[in-house]
């Protein structure tokens, strides 16, 4: 796998979405970068996580395609994307519920351990050992996001917030070089928030991240680009001070016909 | 630290895991030998049941796919046993136990790659056809599956040496039983090993996560066909070696014997236990074992003639009201409510 | 003329149509509590065949026959709502699994049950019509007067049901909780009553089905139904579970594939026919042939 800092990890190219007579998206382009924090924002019902399905190859557009240029694949399944270094968090919390913490972390490392059922069977060595170091992984993951002590907690167990970081943790494992976030923020209390914001601007150093977010003044100081979504269309792309003096968009959030 | 805790680390270890079946095993010998020749025959059914049962589990309990149709695949099981005794009169039993765990998984295969595509109650109600297509399927294939009357074939019968370590070697009858006995709780022990591992390695794992949030599962690279077909086929594995057992201890194979009834009592059985626990499964196994005592017992408390309407269906009345009020009260079953008990009780002694 | 009517493939079609209504039946009830509950109920078959036992024997006391037929038919009602209020309605909101597993522990309590009170022994319940077929010159006209009253009161049954839910209040009433509960209820719809009518109405369409298929079959026996209720089961999932009208066509077809698969291949495969219909429906279509279709929400 080779990563060109010229070639964006992924590249969205003039999609549209139908579902029935609804347009989700039309015509939307966009790219994410190495190294790079791009926002995506829009009012509810915009079509940022419909975007995501797209990416993720849950939803297969009506015109246009999705690429990874810098990862070098195109079109991928959705249980393809871990092994090429893609990792999503879900909307909400998106965590197994009846497996606890430390389960669900070591799950975001599945593609990268060994063995199929019939090793499963068998109980190989080399699988043992890599589930040893699967869970290795997945405690350093807790202890780098400070909450590895509800390890042994069911997700019904936790608070919100915790669940919240859980699901970042659980997507962190594989070490991916490239991260979709789906209001990873959201429910999160001041100082969480903060908290969350130094860890986002870490990972920038390692992968790329698109980052969907209601929290404007979550999102403005931490992204270096963002495009705006409304009725599935990109009304702005730009900088978060571009984007800001833009009429368009301020006339989305405030819900005036543009 | 307390026994039991020892012994329930152990299975986060593959040697562990293989000490612990071992041990379970050889438990489970010790009673063989030392039980009356009748309670023999029930364990020798248990170990049976509880091969089909750890099937189940898998594929309901753990996969999520709730299946009434694995006694179909005893049923594949259990002629293959009976077709390969009859034509090879003097092969060896373990031949039969690997050609059925065969022809299991690909039954399990067939039904399993269209049933895979179809959920919750679509799934439920494909396996109920397939069961229910099953037995009139097999009837109508004369000769090779002996029609309705069934298939005949010797059954399992002690060694010499056996008979002469087992006490009294004139009594070949006992030694008989204690034989059979005695095979099928190995053979289950071995069953319960490979199942355990799968249980701690990462395919079950990609099985539990494609049970309890499919979305998610995908993103973390599970291949979700691929693993549901699979849990299938191993599911229908065991239910072939579980039929081939049962063909085994009695010697004979007969299709309406593994009908929806039976399907129906391994579904109960599990349940009771409880689901998606290999604990559960083998709770399940444990009260395989002593339900025909137990109804019996039941019957006799009740004045029931056995051979009456009601005393001959007391069995499936029972398990059929287990089931509901067992998954309308406390659906994890006793595997559950021990679970419950133990936190309860380590709470108490933390205060 | 005379020749047409007597061919083979037309008697199959005749035959194969008189099973058929039945499986549509079943179909329709199946799917008519699916509708309002979203349970599939797999007792459904043996709910009817208890319904049947309660009302039928009484033949033995020199009941008239439809008299018999009347008093299943209101054992059927007692049982459906019993049913839908001590057993199913715990399940409201729960997982999947569970209320399979409640509504199969169902089935074997009722199956095991007749066969204690009324023995597995299959019992002819005498036909108040003749069952002899018609025969025009030499040659036999798939038709008796008891099939011919067999589908006419199919096709009642799905007509009467069809228009209670069109064209009645309550039908309306039925519709709306079905697919709005919550709206439903703040416009002052008895939603919880409704439910529980749902499966009233659906476990008396099952019972008659059972009645016919017992008097014009094998007989009534505890697990008469389990054939039946899995053809109607595959009919009404190649419906989709949500039509009515996918279900009754879906069913008519089945009953008259399987006799053609009788008749020109083996009776040897008629029982895997409908499964693999069922299969092959479902990979063209996982939705049903009759739904529109719709795309997995994330
Ligand atoms: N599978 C689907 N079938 C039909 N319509 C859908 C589907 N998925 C999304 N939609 C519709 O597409 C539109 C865009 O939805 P999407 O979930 O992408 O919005 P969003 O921007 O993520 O909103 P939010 O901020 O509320 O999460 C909405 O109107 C939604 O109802
Ligand atoms: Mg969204």
């Amino acid at each position: 796998m080779t990563t060109s800092p010229s070639l964006p990890h992924l590249k969205l190219d003039n999609i549209s979405i139908r579902f029935g007579g609804l347009h989700a998206l039309s015509n939307v382009s966009f790219d994410v970068h190495s190294g790079e924090i791009v926002g995506l924002i829009g009012p509810n019902g915009a079509g940022k996580t419909t975007a995501f399905n797209v990416a993720c190859g849950f939803i297969s557009p009506n015109e246009g395609a999705v690429s990874y240029p810098a990862l070098g694949q195109t079109s991928l399944k959705p249980h393809q994307l871990a092994r090429a270094g893609i990792a999503r968090t879900l909307q909400g919390v998106g965590l197994f519920d009846h497996m606890t913490v430390l389960e669900n972390v070591m799950a975001g490392g599945q593609s990268r351990a060994h063995g199929g059922v019939v090793a499963g069977l068998l109980g190989l060595r080399s699988a043992a050992r890599s589930e040893h170091s699967l869970r290795a992984d997945a405690l350093a993951q807790l202890d780098r996001l400070g909450i590895s002590q509800f390890a042994a907690q069911l997700p019904s167990a936790i608070p919100y917030g915790i669940a919240k970081k859980v699901s970042v943790a659980r997507s962190l494992v594989t070490n991916p070089s490239l991260l979709l976030l789906d209001e990873p923020a959201s429910g999160l209390d001041e100082n969480e928030l903060s908290e969350f914001a130094n860890l986002i601007t870490q990972l920038r150093e390692t992968m790329a991240v698109l980052l969907v977010e209601h929290n404007m003044d979550f999102v403005m100081p931490l992204v270096d680009r963002l495009v705006v979504l409304n009725f599935g269309q990109v009304i702005a792309t730009g900088t978060p001070h571009e984007v800001r003096a833009n009429p368009d968009v301020l006339a989305a959030y405030l819900g005036v016909d543009q | 630290m307390k026994i039991t805790q020892i012994l329930l680390r152990l299975r986060y270890s593959s040697l562990g895991r293989l000490v612990l079946a071992l041990l379970g095993t050889v438990v489970a010998i010790c009673v063989v030998l030392l039980v009356s020749a009748q309670s023999d025959t029930y364990i020798a059914n248990a170990g049976a049941m509880t091969i089909a049962i750890l099937g189940l589990s898998l594929l309901t309990g753990w996969s999520g796919q709730v299946s009434i149709g694995n006694s179909g695949f005893m049923a594949v099981g259990a002629f293959t046993t009976g077709i390969w005794a009859n034509h090879h009169q003097s092969s060896p039993i373990i031949i039969s136990l690997l050609l059925s765990i065969l022809t299991g998984a690909i039954a399990g295969l067939l039904v399993g790659i269209p049933a895979t595509r179809l959920k919750g109650p679509y799934l439920a109600g494909m396996t109920l056809a397939f069961v229910t297509a099953m037995v009139p399927f097999i009837q109508s294939l004369g000769k090779l599956t002996g029609g309705s009357g069934g298939l005949f074939f010797a059954n399992l019968s002690s060694p010499s040496w056996f008979a002469n370590l087992s006490g009294d070697p004139q009594n070949f009858i006992v030694a008989n039983y204690r034989w059979a006995a005695t095979v099928s709780v190995v053979i289950t022990g071995v069953a319960y090993y490979f199942m355990s591992n799968l249980f701690a390695s990462r395919a079950g794992r990609a099985m539990r996560l494609v049970r309890d949030n499919d979305v998610a599962a995908e993103l973390m690279g599970v291949n979700l066909g691929r693993v549901r077909v699979g849990a299938f086929v191993i599911s229908a594995a065991y239910a072939g070696l579980a039929g081939s057992l049962v063909a085994l201890l009695s010697g004979v194979a007969r299709a309406d014997n593994f009908g929806l009834a039976l399907s129906i009592e391994i579904l109960s059985l599990l349940v009771l236990g409880g689901i998606g626990t290999l604990s559960g499964a083998l709770m399940a196994g444990l009260l395989a074992a002593y339900a025909s005592t137990l109804i019996a017992k039941l019957n006799a408390l009740f004045g029931l003639n056995p051979y009456s309407n009601l005393g001959s269906n007391s069995q499936g009345i029972i398990f059929g009201l287990l089931l509901v009020v067992t998954m309308l009260t406390a659906p994890q079953g006793m595997a559950g409510l021990l679970k419950k008990i133990s936190h309860l009780r380590a709470r108490k002694e933390a205060e | 003329m005379g020749a047409f009517f007597t061919s083979r493939i037309v008697s199959d079609i005749l035959i194969g149509a008189a099973q058929g209504v039945l499986v549509g039946l079943i179909a329709l009830s199946l799917v008519l509590i699916w509708q309002s509950t979203h349970v599939l109920n797999f007792a459904q078959g043996a709910m009817a065949m208890f319904a049947a036992f309660c009302g039928m024997t009484m033949l033995e006391h020199g009941l008239n026959y439809w008299v018999c037929v009347l008093i299943s038919l209101v054992a059927a009602m007692l049982l459906g709502g019993v049913t839908e209020r001590v057993l199913v309605r715990p399940l409201y909101g729960k997982a999947e699994i569970n209320s399979i597993v409640v509504m199969v522990g169902f089935l074997g309590i009722l199956e095991s049950g007749a066969s204690s009170i009324w023995s597995g022994m299959a019992r002819q319940l005498t036909s108040p019509l003749s069952q002899t077929y018609f025969t025009l010159g030499s040659k036999t006209l798939y038709l008796s007067p008891f099939s011919l009253f067999q589908i006419g009161s199919a096709l009642t049954l799905m007509l009467g049901v069809a228009a209670l839910f069109r064209f009645t209040k309550i039908g309306l009433q039925l519709r709306a909780s079905a697919l709005a509960p919550e709206v439903s209820r703040l416009l002052g719809v008895r939603v919880s009553r409704m439910l529980t009518l749902g499966w009233i109405i659906s476990s008396a369409v099952g019972a008659f089905a059972a009645i016919i298929i017992a008097t014009s079959g094998s007989g009534l026996f505890p697990s008469n139904m389990d054939g039946f209720f899995v053809f109607g089961f595959i009919a009404a999932a190649i419906g989709g579970l949500e039509s009515p009208g996918g279900a009754i066509l879906a069913g008519l077809l089945i009953g008259i594939i399987q006799t053609f698969v009788a008749d020109y291949l083996s009776p040897s495969w008629v029982a895997f026919t409908p499964v693999l219909i069922l299969v092959l429906s479902q990979l063209v279509r996982p939705a049903g042939i009759f739904t529109k279709n719709t795309t997995r929400r994330l």
